[in-house]
């Protein structure tokens, strides 16, 4: 380990360090939330700050893309994703207080909790070996065990930990099965050399070992479970429910991305050359998990639920990009995924937002029937709401129009088999905004059964969701520079595509 | 067949699956709990006799690292499941996991 090896690393090491200083702080002036808020934001902004450095400088060549040995890399994919992860942290933090303080809930911790989380899904973007990635895996998935329990006397809460924590381990131990026959059958941990391993194996037009089938099988499974695709959905819907409001928004997005960043990095970078093997499963599962997703989402009166079963719905669309470029690698499919996994995190974190905030007079449930006469009583967040909703549909002007528009254009472009998944794509689409919009409906059609007072809440949340809002309007209209920096973060793990 | 990798790798296996039947066919958290160590110990024997049978040096070294790691992940593993064993312990007052039902109905 050498000082260049912290230098190129440094952003994965301040945040862990973040994460360190909140405890410190907490422990010298226990219970303090604006002191615990304010050490987190500012961790993350020099986090932030630092990623941007450190990729500016390995892309000019002053800094060494590889540390420890070759273990760890920070290319293009690196800095986008690790922009993401901090700028969705950060958000999270913000829509806290308003929620766990009525709850006599410590904020320190929870803040503390994420900025782990954070740093785990931070070296999974980074890895370049086996072994740092499973690490980053793990080190992104506990905390999430730790937050879904986190309002530990109720018992939602603590059964959605439960669910949440056995299948997560359950896949967890599967995946690390997998990952072990593909170490053990290749001989190596570095993904470069896994790459070349299999590229011989591919071209000498043998077929798959017996070894290798399993452990890309377990692979798939095991990743199949963290982004909650159908069949291995199950824990989803009461771990989403269950959890904290604030949480529900911080699982539905980042260990979903950041597991969509283990499946760039291991199924595209390592086991690329196998993507003829894996590539009808991921489309089989992208077709059965939206269209399950939609469907029993069309069927829940909680809207917590209800949105728990869209975001499986969304891993489906994401997993189109993923099967267009395995169909074609001149298709900048994992550009269009890439957009697409910032424009579901601005969005699906705002509309969680908008839930936690009503639910901070204790005892509101997440039920449709609280969202009735919003739109008289709470114009603002009705609005906001609407917004993030038209988004999820994919209404222009918003970053879910874009986004949706992307995937579909690459599986259009694909060809084969991946223009009848556009097809079903867009008739999921269409599906989907039917209950999307029962939720505005209520908003703004029908009256509270007793009035309510409304609530006032603070300045932190409603700067959260002002910065959500604006994403969610902004990448939409002005999508260019996020455009280009998703394609280039593709380009540097499948290579420039042949023009 | 003793001495041969494909010998460990049976037996891991079959611990393996063992570990995943435990895991489904168990309904006391802390029984699935114990099974899915079962499971990532089975996945440790398999990485330490893929490293001992390997072609090179490195892979040894390898395979022993990576184990040690798994080994510590586990341990990381337990005391979260544990935490929140309790935690649901207090509130329910049952390890069943078939009465965990309450958002379900």
């Amino acid at each position: 380990m050498s000082w260049q090896d912290i230098v190129t690393a440094s952003p994965f090491v301040v945040g862990v360090l973040t994460a360190a200083a909140i405890l410190i702080v907490d422990l010298i002036r226990p219970g303090k939330t604006p002191v615990a808020v304010l050490t987190a934001l500012v961790g993350l902004a020099i986090t932030g700050l630092l990623t941007v450095v450190v990729g500016a400088s390995v892309a000019a060549g002053d800094t060494p893309s590889t540390a420890f040995g070759g273990s760890y890399q920070v290319d293009a994919l690196t800095t986008f994703l690790d922009l993401l992860f901090v700028a969705v942290i950060a958000m999270t933090i913000l829509f806290g207080p308003d929620y766990f303080l009525p709850r006599g809930l410590p904020i320190a911790e929870f803040a503390a909790i994420l900025v782990f989380a954070m740093t785990g899904a931070m070296l999974i973007s980074a890895a370049a070996d086996l072994l740092v990635l499973f690490i980053g895996l793990e080190l992104m998935v506990l905390p999430g065990y730790l937050l879904a329990g986190f309002h530990k006397s109720d018992s939602y809460s603590t059964e959605g930990a439960i669910k949440y924590f056995l299948l997560g381990s359950f896949s967890s131990a599967i995946f690390l099965f997998g990952l072990a026959y593909v170490w053990g059958l290749t001989g190596s941990l570095r993904f470069n050399v896994i790459a070349e391993h299999l590229t011989t194996m591919a071209t000498g037009a043998v077929a798959l070992s017996p070894g290798l089938a399993i452990g890309l099988a377990f692979l798939t499974t095991g990743v199949a479970f963290k982004i909650a695709a159908v069949p291995f959905h199950y824990w989803t819907p009461d771990a989403y429910q269950g959890s904290p409001t604030p949480v529900t928004g911080y699982l539905s997005v980042l260990p979903k991305i950041g597991a969509f960043a283990l499946i760039l990095r291991l199924f595209v970078e390592a086991l690329g050359p196998l993507a003829d093997w894996w590539l009808p499963v991921v489309i089989v599962l992208a077709t059965i998990t939206m269209t399950l997703g939609n469907l029993v989402a069309l069927t829940q009166d909680n809207v917590k639920r209800m949105l728990a079963y869209s975001s499986i719905a969304h891993t489906g669309y994401m997993l189109v990009g993923l099967a267009a470029w395995a169909q074609d690698p001149g298709v900048d499919g994992i550009g269009a995924l890439l957009f697409y996994g910032v424009a579901y995190a601005f969005m699906n974190l705002g509309a969680f937002a908008v839930i936690a905030a009503l639910q901070k007079r204790t005892g509101v449930t997440s039920s449709l029937g609280t969202f009735a006469g919003l739109g008289r009583r709470e114009p603002i967040m009705a609005i906001l709401m609407t917004l993030f909703l038209l988004s999820l549909i994919g209404i222009p002007p918003t970053a879910g129009f874009l986004a949706k528009a992307g995937i579909i254009l690459a599986a259009v472009e694909a060809g084969g088999p991946l223009t009848i998944l556009a097809v079903i794509m867009v008739v999921n689409a269409a599906v989907a905004a039917f209950y999307y919009l029962r939720v505005v409906v209520y908003m703004f059609m029908r009256d509270a059964p007793s009035e309510m007072p409304a609530l006032r809440h603070g300045g932190l949340l409603w700067g959260g969701l002002a910065a959500a809002a604006a994403l969610t309007i902004l990448l939409g209209l002005f999508p260019t520079g996020l455009l280009e920096a998703a394609s280039e973060a593709a380009q540097s793990i499948v290579g420039q595509p042949p023009t | 067949m003793s001495g041969s990798l494909d010998a460990y790798l049976i037996l891991a296996g079959l611990l393996f699956a063992i570990g995943s039947f435990g895991f489904l066919a168990r309904r006391n958290a802390i029984s699935m709990l114990m099974s899915i160590e079962l499971m990532l110990n089975a996945v440790n024997l398999s990485i330490v006799a893929f490293g001992a049978f390997g072609t090179d040096a490195a892979m040894a070294a390898q395979g022993s690292v990576v184990a040690l790691m798994v080994i510590a992940v586990a341990a990381a593993e337990a005391t979260v499941g544990l935490a929140i064993v309790i935690a649901i312990y207090r509130n329910k007052r049952t390890p069943l996991v078939d009465e965990y039902d309450a958002m379900s109905q």
